[in-house]
């Protein structure tokens, strides 16, 4: 096991290596020259030299990626643009508030969905299968935008239940208790559908394994045959879809972060964008892409403690 | 014969599925007969009989969706009609009184849970044991069905025991609460011969030691004549004949039933052609035709001469580790001009890489395979191009071997194509349609699509295929495994006929024996990758000179034989 | 006797299928898929339309009063149209000044002159609309219709392009396998140790905007499902018989890869690309609303969801309800009938 911890581990190199050529690749070659956005109306070309000169970018393109080879390996991403600011420091703030929101999120969903799935996979080809089905199809056709304007609006301004938007800086259980209820509502509006169907159709699946004959004709209860047999291995994909679903954890969710005003990743990363930020851009990518990589090994490694078929090599 | 007690009895069960296009199809229509207690009662038939739709009505396993069970049917368990059985009804009564193992043990079993867990279920369910002694029970249940150290294999997992052992677990569970009816599945289909063997002798073992009436479906009559006390042959969902094994095996009444048993090939003879339903169900009587000599003769001319083959694969284990593991080892033999050379062996004998390397679809590790005196495993592709029509191969599963989105017609014209046969598309269309006409397949199949034939009819267009290039030789591999033993018959007839006709030499692969002894002048005998024994077909099947052969032998379905009836 | 034995019999023989004219049987035996399919059709030619300019050309027309309500909700209209211009409406006296007094009186009179010139220019607006107007009092309908049309056009390339990225490599990938296969899983890993949404954002913060970088920008982020899948179907298929066939009468790699195997998972590409037209939509409509899709000039429905919160809390709900039908009525069709194209093409069920 700790042997294919640490192959596993070995390999990520060449995959980290080729995310930071992608970025590299984007932000140094695609992107152009940024030192125009950064001198601003300043624009002299003394200015824009030493800029240059301190990004960088009057060396060459391969001195340049070593130069960022050597930033990621010292987690060190240099100074935001914008703010002027260390970004390890600022993604070390923005952390809390997204794992916060996401996290609550995720266990809750998992809680909802999963009881869910079942059931409605219990009652397969019945009404309320169908019902469920077609309920999750229509509400999976509605963009998540339009969940997260139309119930700020008609929970928090119309019947003013929530706090429009807001975050305490000092304290994330008070936050918490204040600020998350109302987007952990819309997050679970959104996902609840797709997450229910998905989880279904696991179940469906098993169901029409030949081990499900077997239990049958063992004389079990349906009751048996689905919540033990049958749930045992519908699990295996669940829980491999849940870790591959962790980095989102991380990156927060954009969406509920910018509406709602939670300083989080995802608002972060929103906001750099807008302003051409890219050293937060890039931080970002390579922290999500590595946080990525580690939850795949840990789904891996779930992966073999739950399904005593697979063989880790 | 006289305490012929019934346990069950099946009066005139009707079960038609509903299709998709709206129409019905009638699976099984108004079928009758008896299980008496304490008997093997086998249940006989090819694909499409009914045979496995009537266990499943027994077992109430049917889909719920699209089937209807005719509401006059009857299917009396000890007096009582199982299919008026509430569901609770139904479901103590499966696994205890009427319990089933089925064709694949290996997805039959969950394979999330230890062996010893699924035994134990039963007996805590159904015998109200608690969990200990259902635990320790399941171990003796392991010992009971043969498996080794069975304490260690009941903290197994489904996969990491083989498949006759999966059987055995099966079984394990079936008996576990000493049932008054087993029915078994098609038990020993998928596995090896030897496996097949053990697996029917414990099952005979067990239904002599507990009692039980035992429910044997098969579709193969070679199988059930050593054990069964009653036969019931079906076709169609109709059953064609119903009887003591004495009576259908010495006497056969129905035409059908006397086909089934003749067109199997058998070990005793070699007939010039082996008979088909058809010629049974003319009015005039089937007379067996002559039987006809095989084997090498000295003046026969090689083709094809392959010396010291050797196939390795590589097992990835880990990053960068890999092992080697030797599939072919050191295989020499020589194939003779309008000959046939039969390779067989079990699974994991590496018989069908052997065929594979010859058409350069793995790679030789070392060895020569000299094709006209020409080496065609050391040629670079370009040069091998013009021996690869020389050489074609029909496979196992006529369902997967015909490209499913091309037209027949486009299938057969185009190997013509690629290698330039035919100056224009109507003179090869002429020449596919003289060849489907050799096949015996009418020229209309040109515009159809491979879904629309029958397994034996897909065979035949695999076979018009191969003869497209002119090969001189033909690599069979277990290609009649697949069809039904009436179906093969036929194909089995097409290939002598070919052979006769254009000379073609064979390689001829395939597990079944006596399948093999019909078609073969020589048979080669693999096990684990080497060649235990190789000579000609009669010889071998005479003589077996090594240890590996005989218990092959040994263990081919000895059938009906009078005497067993005594004894 | 051959030749009327096989007049006859091709006479009474139903027509040979293939297995795409069974599929279509299939999908049009279930109602809810068949209905979609049409529904789906509808929405393509409405693209179209919109496209060679047959349709909402003039969107951008200022053809009715601002925030003008649906027609069909005339209490509202009543309403609203009391209120929305409170500059009329104010109180109290005007103060005048005389010309003498007025520094910019000379400018105002040729304003005045001037004035008649451009107004004479514009049409009457109108109140009637039936989807209402919007803050420039643009038409509802129109501008949604146009959405359509960018939602359309950006889907379904989109998904055309990223189909075909992700074939073309899965295929060499599965088929060839070994250092091929090493070298593109491993560009397979890179692209997909980033989640989708901050892979999109990247992109679209060096890219600009507009139609065809957001295609571009869509299609990078999305060809990895089709490529696992494709790559998958290709080393399964590639050992099955029929290709085994192919390579014994000489047939080459590439005609095996792409005129034997890839007409046999061409229905799995089908579902691949319905599955992605919604994901592509769903995406550009959350980039748009965040103002890194369509350009300033482009209208899409995340651009016209950017100006919905604002509206809400002035009473303005049509433009989000124009929006919604469309969008949800295009996503539920696509969705259904993908779960019929799944069930009806899959080649097991017979």
């Amino acid at each position: 096991m700790l042997g294919y911890i640490i192959r596993r581990l070995w390999q990520m190199i060449p995959t980290l290596f080729g995310v930071m050529l992608l970025v590299f690749v984007v932000f140094n070659w695609v992107g152009g020259d940024p030192s125009y956005i950064l001198a601003g109306k300043r624009l002299s070309p003394d200015a824009l030299a030493a800029i240059r000169a301190q990004l960088g970018l009057d060396q060459s393109l391969p001195a340049q990626f070593w130069l960022f080879v050597k930033q990621v390996a010292h987690l060190d991403f240099g100074l935001s643009w914008s703010l002027q600011q260390p970004v390890t420091r600022i993604l070390a703030e923005r952390i809390g508030p997204s794992l916060t929101l996401t996290g609550t999120l995720l266990v809750v969903e998992l809680c909802a969905a999963l009881p869910i799935a079942v059931l409605v996979a219990y009652y397969r080809a019945k009404l309320i299968d169908r019902v469920v089905t077609i309920v999750c199809t229509v509400a999976m056709s509605v963009s998540s935008l339009v969940y997260i304007i139309v119930g700020q609006y008609v929970l928090a301004y119309q019947a003013d239940w929530f706090p429009v938007q807001g975050w305490y800086d000092d304290s994330l259980l008070h936050s918490w208790l204040v600020f998350v209820p109302l987007p952990l509502i819309l997050g679970l509006a959104v996902s609840l559908a797709p997450d229910v169907r998905f989880y279904r159709s696991f179940v469906v699946e098993e169901l029409q394994q030949d081990y499900v004959r077997t239990a049958r004709a063992k004389g079990l209860s349906e009751r048996v045959v689905l919540f033990k047999h049958v749930l045992r291995n519908a699990l295996i994909p669940v829980v491999t879809t849940v870790a591959s679903s962790l980095p989102f954890l991380v990156l927060g969710s954009m969406l509920l972060e910018r509406f709602f005003g939670i300083p989080g990743m995802g608002n972060e990363l929103l906001a750099a964008v807008d302003k051409s930020d890219f050293p937060i851009i890039k931080a970002i990518t390579i922290t999500i892409a590595v946080a990525t990589m580690v939850f795949n090994l840990l789904a891996d490694v779930l992966y073999k403690w739950i399904d005593p078929r697979v063989e880790l090599k | 014969m006289t305490d012929r007690e019934i346990l069950l009895s099946v009066r005139d069960l009707k079960v038609g599925f509903r299709l998709e296009d709206g129409g019905r199809f009638e699976a099984l229509k108004g079928i009758n007969f008896d299980i008496p207690r304490n008997r093997t009662v086998a249940l006989v038939g090819e694909s499409g009989s009914g045979k496995s739709v009537t266990s499943m009505a027994i077992m109430r396993l049917l889909p719920e969706f699209g089937c209807e069970i005719d509401a006059a049917s009857e299917i009396l368990f000890e007096g009582k009609n199982l299919l008026k059985a509430t569901t609770g009804e139904i479901r103590s009564l499966r696994g205890r009184d009427i319990t089933m193992i089925f064709q694949e043990p290996m997805t039959s079993l969950n394979p999330v849970f230890t062996v010893g867990d699924q035994i134990a279920e039963t007996l805590i369910v159904h015998a109200g044991l608690g969990r200990a002694a259902a635990a320790a029970r399941a171990v003796e249940l392991l010992r009971e069905v043969g498996l080794p150290e069975p304490e260690k294999r009941a903290r197994a997992y489904p996969h990491q025991l083989s498949g006759g052992q999966q059987q055995r677990v099966m079984i394990a569970i079936a008996v576990a609460c000493e049932p008054k009816l087993l029915i078994a599945d098609e038990p020993t289909t998928a596995l090896d011969v030897t496996i097949q063997k053990q697996i029917l002798e414990l099952l005979a073992n067990l239904q002599k030691k507990h009692g039980m009436s035992v429910l044997f479906i098969t579709h193969d009559l070679g199988v059930v004549g050593e054990f069964a006390d009653e036969v019931i042959v079906m076709r169609h969902g109709v059953i064609r004949e119903q009887g003591s094994s004495r009576q259908v095996f010495e006497a056969p009444q129905d035409a059908y039933t006397r086909a089934l048993m003749a067109c199997r090939p058998a070990l005793a003879h070699r007939p010039e052609r082996l008979a088909v339903i058809d010629d049974f169900l003319q009015p005039e009587p089937y007379v067996p035709p002559p039987d006809r000599a095989r084997g090498y003769a000295p003046e026969d001319r090689t083709v094809l001469d392959v010396q010291d083959l050797c196939v390795n694969f590589d097992i990835r284990e880990g990053l960068f580790r890999k092992r080697k593991f030797e599939a072919v080892k050191n295989v020499s033999f020589k194939l003779a001009k309008g000959r046939t050379l039969g390779i067989v062996g079990e699974s994991g004998s590496g018989k069908t890489t052997v065929g594979l390397t010859l058409m350069r679809l793995r790679q030789a590790a070392s060895g020569k395979a000299l094709f006209d005196g020409k080496d065609i495993l050391a040629m670079n592709p370009r040069e091998f191009k013009d021996y690869k029509r020389r050489i074609q191969i029909i496979f196992q599963n006529p369902y997967a071997s015909l490209n499913p989105r091309f037209t027949v017609g486009s299938i057969l014209t185009e190997p013509l194509r690629l290698h330039g046969i035919g100056s224009n598309q109507a003179e090869r269309e002429k020449i596919v349609r003289e060849l489907l006409d050799r096949v015996g397949l009418p020229s209309r199949a040109m515009g159809k699509y491979a879904h629309e034939f029958s397994g034996g009819q897909r065979q035949r267009i695999a076979i018009a295929r191969c003869l497209t290039l002119k090969p001189e030789i033909l690599i069979c591999d277990e290609s009649v495994s697949a069809l039904d033993v009436s179906v093969q018959a036929q194909v089995l007839n097409l290939l002598q006929d070919l052979q006769d006709e254009f000379k073609l030499s064979y390689l001829f692969i395939s597990h079944d024996l006596a399948v093999v002894k019909h078609i073969s002048d020589q048979v080669m005998v693999m096990n684990k990758g080497e060649v235990v024994e190789q000579a000609d077909s009669d010889q071998i099947y005479r003589a077996p000179a090594c240890d590996y052969t005989r218990r092959l032998l040994g263990s081919i379905p000895r059938g009906w034989t009078p005497a067993a009836d005594a004894a | 006797m051959p030749t009327s034995n096989v007049a006859s019999s091709a006479a009474t023989e139903p027509a040979s299928r293939s297995l795409w004219s069974l599929g279509w049987q299939r999908l049009k035996r279930d109602r809810v898929g068949y209905v979609s399919l049409w529904v789906v059709v509808f929405f393509m030619v409405l693209g179209a339309a919109v496209w060679s300019g047959l349709l909402a050309r003039g969107w951008d027309q200022e053809v009715g009063n601002p925030n003008t309500a649906p027609m069909w909700a005339a209490q509202e209209k009543l309403q609203h149209t009391g209120t929305s211009d409170g500059m009329e409406g104010a109180t109290g006296p005007i103060i005048r000044l005389t010309p003498a007094e007025d520094p910019i009186a000379d400018m105002l009179a040729a304003a005045e002159h001037n004035k008649s010139k451009y107004q004479t220019m514009e049409a009457p607006k109108t109140d009637a609309l039936i989807l209402g107007s919007d803050q420039r009092g643009r038409s509802v309908f129109e501008k949604v219709l146009q959405g359509t049309g960018t939602s359309m056009l950006v889907g379904i390339f989109g998904a055309l392009l990223s189909v075909a990225l992700g074939t073309v490599l899965g295929a060499f990938a599965g088929y060839f396998g070994g250092k091929t296969d090493d070298f593109l899983m491993w560009f397979y890993s890179v692209f997909t140790s980033v989640p989708d949404m901050l892979l999109l954002l990247a992109f679209a913060a060096v890219a600009g905007r507009g139609f065809t970088t957001l295609i571009l920008v869509l299609s990078f982020t999305s060809w990895t499902g089709v490529f696992r899948l494709v790559r998958a179907e290709y080393m399964k298929q590639r050992s099955r018989e029929y290709v085994q066939a192919a390579d014994a009468i000489g047939a080459s790699h590439l005609s095996r890869m792409f005129v034997h195997i890839l007409p046999n998972i061409s229905h799995l590409l089908l579902v691949q690309f319905s599955l992605l037209l919604v994901g592509l939509i769903k995406y550009e409509v959350i980039l748009s609303f965040l103002g890194f899709g369509v350009g300033v000039k482009q209208v899409s429905w995340g651009s016209i969801l950017g100006e919905v919160p604002t509206e809400l809390m002035q009473g303005y709900w049509w433009q989000l309800l124009g929006v919604v039908i469309m969008m949800s009525t295009l996503v539920t069709a696509v969705s259904m009938l993908t779960d019929a194209l799944r069930d009806a093409l899959d080649p097991k069920v017979k």
